[in-house]
């Protein structure tokens, strides 16, 4: 069987990035130049992060990313451009996730309550034994 | 000039606390207040919209103020109200027992009413409040109607149509003349708001046929002189036919090109013009842009017109929108299903490019998920300019169903039959199946599940298993079987899919105690059960999954199940089957074409047995009982089918309309069955004696009402058979669920 | 009280006959049968005989006690709203408008569900807490206010975990940020401070990674997502495969248990 592939995210074109001076643009600026990025850092001064992934899905594997284009722009205190760099898929890390959850105090409903709380659908099929 | 008070008295409030009062018009002891502050206080108590009358008078050091409050409302009646119930009246009311009654109120409400009735067609109703004052300040609200009676609309007639009669106009058109449902269906009656929308039918019923300039000029309506009925007069400007010039697509994105979005389209130079054919081509190009991952891209159709040949040229341009990121997705009202269900219909992710084809299609895959009675989803600004929300508001509607029975038969004693089906299981979109039934002659018990995400992939995994014993009234012995069925289901495509299984079963064919079967059966109950354990694998390409073409639709599976992993039996069972369909004549009427053929080939030593060959009913071949066709065992007086190894059945059908209402939701059917099912090689024969081993092509014709009713599509089957065995089982009623294909 | 109204409530007697007083002990003694539409019932005949009596007052809200005690929400609400229309200076009006807040609050239940009855319940619990401030249960406000608000800082978590586990790096970042930056105060900051870690180590961005590291560091010291974090920034982490991963085991926690991963 073929595999499908699927795009997420954007990163900005090379003639978009070209306009982008270092020293000179400032956060707006590149917002205009090449739009809005996909992430930004959880600082103020943290900068600002285009990502572009590219993924197979190949018949019953877990879908997995093939490609992605990271393009990072740092800004200095004075928020102008200092710093433009490209990332790829190599300089991911694949890291283990932590499975436990912080559990939320709200209480569910009971097992009962949910299945018989959702009863009254009528399908003709089963009068029809279809 | 300005006041200072030290002291405030309220005279004449009955329910209202003073406090309530002093509190609302904020003015606090000791401090200086102008007049303008005065006013504002009377304003504000004013506003609470409780007092009918409101004096404020400074009287040297204390502020007096007098207020006269409205009654409280103890009843509301209707009188005269004969065609609408008073509790439909009693919910568009805004005047509540137990609340403040103000005459405005009262007014509006009485104006609403009104509307209600000539929103049905009764113009001339009148609506008037009365009052009658009961002790302690309360008052019973009485509305007193006189519904007038209903005004019909006599003829409809056209001028200026040169292109089609008065006729098909009026069949075009929803507001029927008074026909002979004349108290039965609401619509013949005048509306306002029906007018409009008729208008709006004609523009597209001519719009859609190359009548580009088409224009109602006025829709005037006539009075008869009782005032019972009217004469509506349509002039229209037809204006010419066009058809389609050269159609060419442009690219301006680099990088896409132009010829590839060309081939997608599928309207041709000289076919007449329609709106419908321009957005389909856009629907063709979008998409196949969607699949080769170019973000931003819409498609501009640009329309040149020359009148001399009356033609049309459309250039499709492949413009870059406007850079716009979808920036949550937000989804609300989903009381019992997870947000995760919901949440993996989206193929598009928080922070991607916005994609409203793409965001379309995901919620026409929300909708078909079956779990929610509304489910919309709208976009709107998120942030920033260039972001969006994407709001998913659903409304869930129940989606299991519990079928609880008993049964008492002299020598069997109690049976109780237990049926729990959940289509969105805890809320998870898992279904879930349950049948508990002790009932002596027809005991099951059966599990069935499938979880459509495994792991959140695309992934889909089946379990069927459990003890059944079935007893056919088409046989004259009973089936039972114990299965273990689990099964993945993946995507291999963008349009197809595969499914590998496993399936252990061990079956067997019982003798019913009063009924006498014939030699073949006879032996083939001798066999006792018999196990089988098999893999299967189907492929199934659909070209609905992303199909460019919502009108017509090409599904074709094939299967094969090999026995012989361990178990008793070895046998190879292949089926395929291909459903083409489309909607033609403006996508009004359903042209479907069904093939299905089956090859059952035995491997093992012994013979196989009628539960392990093909056999059908009026779902695969229709116009005969089950079992009703194919080689038959007639040894002994009895009448036995014995199924056969192979079969070939194929489908014609037309779905149109009759003409009737929508409302109604009923339609009409034309169709045509051939097939036959045959061959009885490696089956034990011995001692039978056998008709129509070699069997002949049955030819069956039919017409059906679809009818879709609260409880579903139903589907009323006639049927003919105009050649078939004389051995055959014929049935010439059915009455099945519209299978949606 | 009088032998007429002993039997269960049936709407079409005529109640002019009884004092206000009487119906309210009648409402009363349903409420304590727990027959709790019966009693709501029996109030709202008082409010529409005797509106202007001292017992309708009492009678509405113990109206709307009864409907919610029987979780018939909407009607608690609408003779919720209606107490502090009529009364909203009275001292009731205080638990009225905590009752309106409570028909929002008792619907939202599990985390991965609806969560627009968050919204109203926040908004409801507000006003009891700004409008009452010192009435007895602005506190009690105030706890379930801190829990609801919680119920959403859940909500964005697991749709943020929702990305994370399919890769999808960015819109998980950008919903634990939201977290971070807008639910301070809530008991998940801590776990999407830690996710941030995750995520950012994820696409590589070392840096991030370590500055959401320091924070989480910095204020929740002893939080097992410090030690889970550490564990990450100090590379050794890396190395470390999941105990208990098979497929069998992951199909059983996700499918049947319905967890995230």
């Amino acid at each position: 069987c073929t595999s499908i592939y699927r795009n997420h995210g954007y990163v900005p074109s090379e003639e978009d990035l070209a306009q982008v001076q270092v020293g000179v643009d400032t956060r707006d600026s590149v917002i205009q130049a090449v739009g809005a990025p996909s992430s930004a850092g959880i600082l103020e001064e943290s900068g600002y992060y285009y990502v572009s992934t590219r993924m197979r899905h190949y018949g019953p594997r877990k879908p997995e990313v093939v490609s992605r284009q990271l393009v990072a722009i740092s800004f200095d205190q004075r928020g102008v451009v200092r710093n433009i760099e490209r990332f790829s898929l190599a300089d991911g890390r694949v890291v283990p996730l932590e499975r436990r959850v912080t559990d939320s105090s709200i209480e569910d409903k009971t097992f009962l309550r949910q299945l018989l709380g959702n009863l009254g659908n009528f399908n003709p099929g089963s009068v029809l034994n279809q | 000039q300005n006041y200072t008070f030290n002291s405030v008295q309220v005279e004449g409030n009955q329910r209202i606390e003073t406090s309530t009062i002093v509190t609302r018009a904020g003015i606090a002891r000791g401090q200086t207040v102008s007049a303008g502050q005065l006013n504002d206080a009377y304003k504000r108590i004013l506003d609470s919209g409780v007092f009918e009358t409101v004096e404020i008078i400074p009287r040297g050091s204390t502020l007096v103020i007098k207020v006269v409050e409205y009654p409280t409302i103890n009843k509301i009646n209707f009188e005269g109200n004969r065609r609408i119930k008073d509790e439909n009246l009693a919910d568009a009311v805004t005047s509540e027992s137990r609340r403040v009654f103000t005459p405005e109120q009262a007014e509006r409400d009485a104006q609403l009413i009104a509307e209600i009735y000539s929103s049905q067609g009764r113009v001339a109703a009148t609506v008037v409040p009365r009052i009658i004052r009961r002790d302690g300040n309360r008052v019973d609200l009485v509305f007193e109607i006189s519904e007038g009676d209903t005004i019909e609309i006599e003829r409809v007639s056209f001028v200026g149509n040169r292109a089609y009669s008065d006729r098909r106009l009026r069949r075009v058109l929803e507001t029927k003349q008074a026909g002979f449902l004349r108290a039965f269906i609401r619509s013949d009656t005048f509306i306002a708001d029906r007018i409009e929308f008729d208008k709006q039918v004609l523009r597209d019923f001519y719009l859609s046929r190359g009548y580009v300039d088409f224009r109602v000029n006025s829709a005037n309506v006539e009075f008869t002189r009782e005032r019972d009925a009217f004469f509506l007069v349509m002039d229209l400007q037809e204006g010419q036919q066009f058809s389609f010039g050269n159609i060419t697509t442009v690219s301006e994105i680099p990088g896409v090109d132009a010829a590839e979005y060309q081939g997608a389209l599928k309207v041709k130079p000289g076919v007449i013009y329609s709106p419908s054919l321009v957005e389909n081509s856009i629907a063709r190009q979008e998409r196949l842009g969607l699949r080769n991952g170019v973000d931003f891209l819409r498609v501009e159709p640009r329309i040149t017109r020359n009148n001399r040949d009356l033609t049309l040229d459309v250039e499709f341009a492949l413009v870059k929108g406007p850079r716009i990121f979808v920036e949550r997705i937000d989804i609300e009202g989903n009381t019992t299903t997870l947000d995760r269900v919901i949440r993996q219909q989206f193929r598009s992710v928080e922070g991607d490019p916005f994609n409203p084809r793409e965001i379309r299609e995901s919620a026409e895959r929300i909708r078909a998920l079956g779990f929610f009675a509304e489910s919309n989803v709208e976009t709107r600004e998120g942030t920033s300019p260039d972001r969006v929300f994407v709001d998913v508001d659903v409304e869930e509607q129940p989606t299991g169903s519990l079928s609880l029975g008993g049964s008492y038969s002299v020598n069997d004693g109690f049976g109780v039959a237990i049926g729990l089906s959940e289509s969105n299981f805890l809320g998870r979109g898992q279904t879930l199946g349950i049948t508990l039934s002790t009932a002596q002659d027809a005991e099951q018990y059966v599990l069935g599940f499938s979880e459509p995400h495994l792991l959140g992939r695309d992934l889909r995994f089946d379990l069927d298993l459990g003890i059944s014993e079935r007893n056919s009234s088409f046989a004259n012995y009973d089936t039972s079987r114990k299965f273990f069925n689990p099964g993945l289901t993946f995507r291999t495509g963008e349009l197809s899919t595969l499914q590998l299984r496993y399936r252990w079963e061990a079956s067997e064919m019982l003798a019913r105690t009063n009924a006498a079967t014939g030699a073949v059966i006879t032996s083939e109950i001798a066999q006792g059960e018999r196990s089988s354990s098999l893999l299967g694998v189907s492929y199934v390409y659909d070209s609905r999954l992303g199909g460019l073409n919502p009108n017509a639709g090409v599904r074709f599976e094939v299967g094969l199940d090999a026995a012989g992993l361990g178990g008793d039996n070895e046998y190879f069972k292949t089926t395929a089957k291909t459903i083409a369909q489309t909607r033609v004549w403006h996508e009004e009427v359903t042209l479907r074409a069904t093939l299905e053929a089956g090859a059952f080939s035995w491997r093992g030593a012994g013979s196989s047995r009628t539960i392990d060959r093909f056999i059908f009913g009026p779902d695969v071949f229709r116009g005969f009982e089950p079992a009703g066709i194919g080689p038959r065992d007639l040894s002994g007086g009895q009448d036995d089918a014995l199924g056969g190894n192979y079969y070939a059945v194929a489908r014609f059908e037309a779905e149109f309309p009759l003409g009737l209402p929508e409302e109604l939701g009923i339609r009409g059917g034309l169709f045509y069955d051939v097939g036959n099912l045959w061959d009885l090689s490696n089956v034990n024969t011995a001692g039978g004696t056998i008709v129509g081993a070699g069997g002949s092509f049955r030819h069956v014709v039919g017409f059906s009402v679809l009818w879709t009713t609260a409880f579903g599509p139903l589907r009323f089957n006639f049927t003919k058979a105009l050649k078939k065995e004389t051995f055959d089982k014929e049935q010439s009623f059915d009455l099945t669920i519209q299978a949606r294909f | 009280c009088s032998g007429g109204l002993r039997n269960s409530a049936d709407r079409t007697q005529d109640l002019d006959g009884f004092s206000p007083e009487q119906i309210f002990e009648r409402g009363e003694f349903e409420l304590a049968q727990s027959r709790t539409d019966d009693a709501a019932w029996y109030f709202s005949e008082i409010e529409r005989l005797y509106p202007y009596s001292n017992w309708a007052k009492r009678a509405l809200i113990m109206q709307a006690f009864a409907y919610h005690t029987g979780q018939d929400y909407p009607e608690s609400r609408a003779a919720a709203q209606r107490y502090i229309d009529f009364y909203p200076a009275d001292e009731d009006a205080a638990y009225a408008q905590y009752l309106l807040a409570l028909s929002y609050y008792d619907q939202i239940d599990e985390v991965g569900r609806d969560q627009g009855l968050t919204f109203q319940a926040l908004q409801a619990l507000r006003t009891v807490i700004e409008v009452y401030p010192d009435s007895e249960y602005a506190t009690s406000a105030i706890l379930k206010f801190d829990l609801a608000f919680d119920h959403l800082a859940a909500k964005e978590m697991e749709i943020g975990r929702y990305y994370l586990r399919r890769d999808h790096y960015t819109a998980a970042i950008n919903r634990f940020r939201v977290v971070v930056e807008d639910f301070q105060t809530t008991s998940h900051t801590a776990e999407a401070l830690h996710r941030l870690v995750e995520a950012y180590l994820s696409l590589g961005l070392v840096n991030e990674a370590q500055t959401a590291g320091a924070i989480l560091g910095y204020n929740y010291q002893s939080s097992e997502w410090y030690e889970s974090s550490y564990k990450l920034l100090t590379a050794a982490g890396l190395k470390l495969k999941d105990r208990g991963n098979n497929w069998l085991s992951q199909i059983y926690r996700q499918s049947v248990k319905g967890e995230w991963l």
